[in-house]
Order: C-alpha cells, then sequence, then structure tokens
C-alpha cells in the first residue's frame, strides 16, 4: 500500500462543528497551515451535520446569565467545570454571530431577529434550517480560510514525539492508502461515541478520537456519565426530540398515562435527558410498556416549523406514513435510546490534554466540559477555543521528529484485518456489543450485578472477537477499526460506571443516595500497559463558585418513585413494589 | 440503513451522492459511470445522498437494515 506524508503547523481530526470552528480559529490565529481531515468528508460527518435544528445557546440580550449557570452546574449535579463554563457563556454569542456571518441560515423573526423556541430543559434554543445546512456553510468557511480538507481519510492512532504530540496516522476508506500526518498540535474533535443503535445519522459515531487517544496513553474522563436519550422502536428516524418536546408532544405508557410529569411536574416531557430515560426505563420495569410518543394533538403552525428547523426527520415521518401535510396521524411507540457516550479527554482551560501539543474539544471532552447535555453549543465555542490555543501552542515549537519504528508498527496494526483470511465480521462484534450494552436495565437503571455481567461479556469480545476482525476491503477496515474502538468505548463505559458508588447522573439501585460527600469526583481511565487503569479526581469546587451542601440525599428518581409506592429503599438499596 | 435506490436512468453520474455519503456506502460504477449501492449494511439512514442528488434520482426509507436490539 502506498504511503502519503503531510506536514502542516495544525492537525484537526474530525470534521463537525467543533473541529471546523477549530480549524478556522487555528488559521485566524495565525497557523500558517492547518489541515482538517475526516473519516468521510468534513462538515458531512459526525454528528453535527445531523443536528435537530437547535441550539441551547445562551443569549446576553434574553437569559439571565447567573440563571443558566446555576442551572448549567445543577443539572450535571455539580461535575460541570464551571470555569470552561464561564468561557463558554463569554463566547457562546459571538459564535452564533460568526456563524450567521458565514452563511449558517438560522430561523429569524420578521424584524430579523433570532427566533427562539421552548426545548428541552428551562431555557430557550435558538433554530437553524438543519445540521447539513449548517454544516455546508461552516464547510465553506473553512475552505475560505485556507484551512486544507482531507477527506475520506480515517485516523487510527496518535503519533508522539517523546513526550508531545506529533501527529497521526491514517487510512484512505477508498483507496487503502496509507496517510501519515506530521504536525506541531493537534486537536481532536472526533469524540462523539454511539453504539450504532437507533438514531439516522448518529452510526458513524465510533469514539476514534478518544480510542486513539486511550492507546496513546492519555487520561479520559466521564465515562460513566450515561449518555441517554429516548426514540422510536420502530421506525429508523431521528433525531429531533428538542423540537418534539418544545412543540408539545406527550409520552405516554400502555395504560395511557402521562408519567414523565411525576418526575418534573414544571417542564414535564421537556425535562432533561436523564430524568426523561430514567421515567421511561422505570415505567418498562413496571410492565407498562410500550410507551408512545403522541404528536397527533400539535397544531399545524409548530409542524410546519417542525418542518424548517429538522427537515430530514419529517421527511421521514411522512414517509412512513406517520405524518401527513400539518399533522402527526398516530402516535409513536417510544423507547429509551444509547449508550451515547459522553467521555473525553480530560482539558485544561486551555483546552489542552496532558500529552503536550495534544488539544481537545466538542465531544472529545467529557460532557462535564461545559455545558453538558447540549453537546452543540459547547463544541462551537469549545473547538473556536482549541483552535486558538493549538495555534499558539505551534508557533512557540519546532517540527517534531518523526519515530520510524513507532510509525511502522501502528501501520501493521492498523493494517492487519485485510490480511486476515479467516475472521470475525465486523457486525457480528457489533451486535455482541450491542445486546450486552443496550438493556435499559445495564445502561439506564444500573446495578453492579448486572453491570459486571455486561462488563464480562464484553471482556470476552474484547479477548475472544476483536483480535479476529477481519477486513475485505478498505471500508470493511474501517469498520473492523471501528467495531475495535466501540469495544474499547464500551469497556471504558462499563469500568467507569462500576467504579462510581452512588446514583448521581444515572440511577443506580444498588447505591440509590447521591453522595455528596465521597463522590464530587470525574472518574478517569487510563491504559496501564494492557489493563485499564480506572481512578478518580476531586472536581475543583475549592475554586469553584456554585458548591453543593455536603450531604448524602436519596437521589431525585427514587425520591420520586418511592413516594409514588414504585419502589422502597432497603438497606440502602432499591426494592421493587 | 435506508437508501433503497438510485434511478439509473435519472443518474447522470454527478458523484455528488457518493461524494456527501458519511459511510461510504454508495460508489461509482466504473462500467456505467453511475452511482451504485455498494454497502447496505452500513447505511446509516441519513437521507443525505437523496437530499443531495440534483437529479431526484435517490430514494430511501426509514427501515432497518439490521436487527438492532430493543432496550427492554
Amino acid at each position: 500500500m502506498n504511503n502519503q506524508e503531510h506536514e502542516t503547523d495544525v492537525l484537526v481530526i474530525g470534521g463537525g462543528i467543533a473541529g471546523t470552528f477549530a480549524a478556522i480559529k487555528a488559521r485566524e490565529a495565525g497557523a500558517a497551515e492547518v489541515v482538517q481531515v475526516d473519516k468521510a468528508s468534513v462538515g458531512r460527518s459526525g454528528c453535527s451535520a445531523f443536528a435537530a435544528g437547535v441550539i441551547q445557546a445562551f443569549s446576553p440580550d434574553e437569559d439571565d446569565r447567573e440563571d443558566c449557570f446555576r442551572e448549567a452546574v445543577i443539572k450535571s449535579h455539580f461535575l460541570c467545570d464551571q470555569e470552561k463554563l464561564e468561557d463558554h457563556l463569554d463566547d457562546s454569542a459571538d459564535r452564533i454571530k460568526e456563524m450567521d456571518s458565514l452563511g449558517v441560515e438560522f430561523v429569524k423573526t420578521a424584524q430579523g431577529k433570532l427566533q427562539r423556541q421552548v426545548g428541552r430543559g428551562k431555557f430557550t434554543s435558538i433554530m437553524f434550517h438543519g445540521g447539513y445546512q449548517m454544516m455546508e456553510a461552516m464547510r465553506r468557511a473553512a475552505s475560505r480560510t485556507g484551512v486544507k480538507l482531507v477527506d475520506r481519510v480515517m485516523i487510527v492512532d496518535l503519533l508522539t514525539d517523546g513526550g508531545r504530540i506529533a501527529g497521526a496516522i491514517g487510512f484512505n476508506t477508498d483507496s487503502g492508502e496509507v496517510h501519515e500526518f506530521m504536525a506541531k498540535s493537534v486537536v481532536l474533535a472526533a469524540g462523539r461515541t454511539w453504539l450504532k443503535t437507533r438514531r439516522p445519522g448518529h452510526r458513524n459515531l465510533s469514539g476514534d478520537g478518544i480510542a486513539a487517544a486511550y492507546r496513546a496513553g492519555l487520561t479520559l474522563t466521564g465515562f460513566d456519565s450515561g449518555g441517554v436519550n429516548t426514540g422510536p422502536a420502530m421506525y429508523d428516524i431521528g433525531p429531533g426530540n428538542n423540537m418534539y418536546m418544545g412543540s408539545g408532544a406527550t409520552l405516554v405508557n400502555a395504560d395511557g398515562e402521562r408519567f414523565v410529569e411525576k418526575y418534573d411536574p414544571v417542564l414535564k416531557e421537556r425535562t432533561e435527558l436523564h430524568t426523561l430515560s430514567a421515567a421511561c426505563a422505570i415505567e418498562a420495569k413496571r410492565g407498562k410498556t410500550p410507551l408512545y410518543l403522541d404528536m397527533t394533538h400539535i397544531e399545524p403552525e409548530k409542524v410546519r416549523l417542525m418542518r424548517r428547523v429538522i427537515p430530514s426527520p419529517m421527511m421521514m415521518w411522512e414517509r412512513a406514513g406517520v405524518l401527513a401535510g400539518d399533522r402527526f396521524t398516530r402516535k409513536i411507540e417510544w423507547v429509551t435510546e444509547g449508550p451515547s457516550v459522553r467521555g473525553g479527554l480530560l482539558v485544561n482551560r486551555r483546552y489542552e490534554t496532558t500529552l503536550p501539543g495534544l488539544f481537545a474539544c466538542g465531544d472529545a471532552m467529557p460532557s462535564s466540559g461545559t455545558w453538558g447535555q447540549n453537546a452543540l453549543a459547547g463544541a462551537m465555542t469549545s473547538g473556536a477555543r482549541a483552535g486558538k490555543h493549538a495555534a499558539e501552542y505551534a508557533r512557540e515549537v519546532s517540527p517534531p521528529e518523526a519515530d520510524a519504528e513507532q510509525i511502522s508498527e501502528l501501520k501493521r496494526q492498523m493494517l492487519e484485518p485485510l490480511l486476515r483470511k479467516d475472521g470475525i465480521e465486523p457486525d457480528q462484534v457489533l451486535l455482541s456489543l450491542q445486546e450486552a450494552v443496550m438493556p435499559y436495565d445495564v445502561w439506564t437503571l444500573r446495578s453492579e450485578e448486572r453491570m459486571s455481567r455486561a462488563l464480562k461479556e464484553i471482556e470476552s469480545i474484547w479477548r475472544d472477537q476483536v483480535p479476529l476482525l477481519k477486513a475485505y476491503d478498505p471500508h470493511y477496515l474501517r469498520m473492523a477499526v471501528e467495531a475495535r474502538n466501540l469495544a474499547l468505548v464500551s469497556l471504558l463505559l462499563l469500568k467507569s460506571s462500576l467504579f462510581r458508588q452512588e446514583s448521581r447522573e444515572t440511577a443506580r439501585e444498588d447505591y440509590p443516595y447521591m453522595d455528596n460527600i465521597n463522590w464530587l469526583k470525574w472518574v478517569t481511565v487510563k491504559k496501564e500497559g494492557e489493563q485499564i487503569s480506572t481512578s478518580a479526581v476531586e472536581v475543583p469546587l475549592h475554586r469553584y463558585k456554585l458548591k453543593p451542601e455536603k450531604g448524602k440525599d436519596l437521589h431525585p428518581i427514587w425520591r420520586v418513585a418511592e413516594r409514588q409506592g414504585i419502589i422502597r429503599i432497603e438497606g440502602e438499596r432499591v426494592k421493587w413494589a | 440503513m435506508g437508501v433503497r435506490k438510485i434511478d439509473v436512468a435519472r443518474c447522470t453520474g454527478c458523484s455528488i451522492c457518493v461524494e456527501y455519503c458519511p459511510m461510504d456506502v454508495l460508489k461509482m460504477d466504473g462500467k456505467s459511470q453511475k452511482a451504485f449501492i455498494k454497502y447496505l449494511r452500513d447505511c446509516q439512514g441519513c437521507f443525505l445522498c437523496e437530499r443531495v442528488c440534483p437529479e431526484n434520482a435517490v430514494y430511501c426509507v426509514p427501515v432497518y437494515e439490521r436487527r438492532i436490539p430493543l432496550p427492554w
């Protein structure tokens, strides 16, 4: 196989909103050469291009900053990095203005102001005409700024030079050609992980960036945070929940009862994702399934707005026969979704990781990084800052030295599945992973017993199947690397989730209390030889503005369930009634 | 999981769908110089190919191409 060698000041890995902002800002900060690489193509890959048309971006004119700050910290159960949250709030409106000037089409009022609408959570969101339109404008902006775009190259591993970053190595998913990038600094913006489960447009999110960082020995965190969502059971349609819930969609159980309002009487179905998913999972545990999302009562005017903001999902609903004109015609069976992994690299306030010259942003950071569950807003601000800092770093250092031995070994490992005549299909590994992790009582309602059982299964997949992954051609090589990365991330998920012995973002049956005495910590993972080393670092609350009450309280989900007579607490454990 | 057909009568071989596909599902056929569905099972159902096709030659459906376990 041929080799292509690239040399650059800044290398940006990932073509979503975080990576594209990073690349543009690195150029603007003076980096002479910026290369942005994506395994599909920049702007048409990752989850940004399939985003659900809304950004929960803070607006100094419309929102109360203190209130927004407090809400974000409380919703993160005090795991949020409050310093980076301040930076995010400082930058948010400027990034939106910039996107507007770069050609992103936002939904505006007749007076030309950004139109806002309620969605998930307490604050309103601004809307744009779908993720694809947004990212097309951003891709054009990156090109105009002089960013060199490299499409169809999947980065597999990071290159290091002693104690600093040196670049990355990958292959072209069409030709199989190996690409070596030598870079003074690297921005990792390919972090989102979705186990190729429900949700169109999200099945290329295989955690490639964070898996590469893990293999390079970096410290990662936040895999316990339990990214969850909900979606249709039988239709391959999504995303759009923010718009559905904001437009008045209701969720009912098999008895026709609206159950989410028990857990959040104020926001109801617009509640944050952990509460929404836990409420659905508890209904499943009670035998109250199937659950349905009902949008049949939504007014035509709101449906027309949904068509502008989430054009693709609306086209899909129409094709499924659920949407006719301006009306949804029937209820939709609804289930919990995920895991949507929210772990990422531990970064400082400059978005620099523990490896000098390597920066991370967007979903390559943990969700505690900035803005909790609204990944898009956090991605645009963290991307811009990471790009600027990466350019500053590149200005100060000399080009890295290539380590021929390291490159040759990583290349050998990368291409190995192509040489295997007999082996295992990526699809087989994927299905085994999904069956282990997807059950609602493994991921959404947790216990040590069930997570340990799932971990055992994943460990056996990792040991017995992953080393035998085979690839017929460069496309299948991509699928094999993705399957391997997803298996690794699944291990990190379960190890981290078992480590956190309390209920915080996600509810545990065996540790039903939120423990602010022992667990105001970020759970970290790191490669130690062939083992995953799990540990925890204190959230530096002494430096932060908002501090929680020290104490141990029954998790809000369990508190409601107990009051409803669904569970009782016995010997500090949940017992189902 | 959703690209169902590329209408060869309408396809002009501009290759935009191939360029946009995030999953490398679509490729150009060397002989006919038209796009074809090469790796259907890996389609992620995003409908992007249908939306970008200038000739309305691509048709997608919101149907799973493979088994995905249910959470309960």
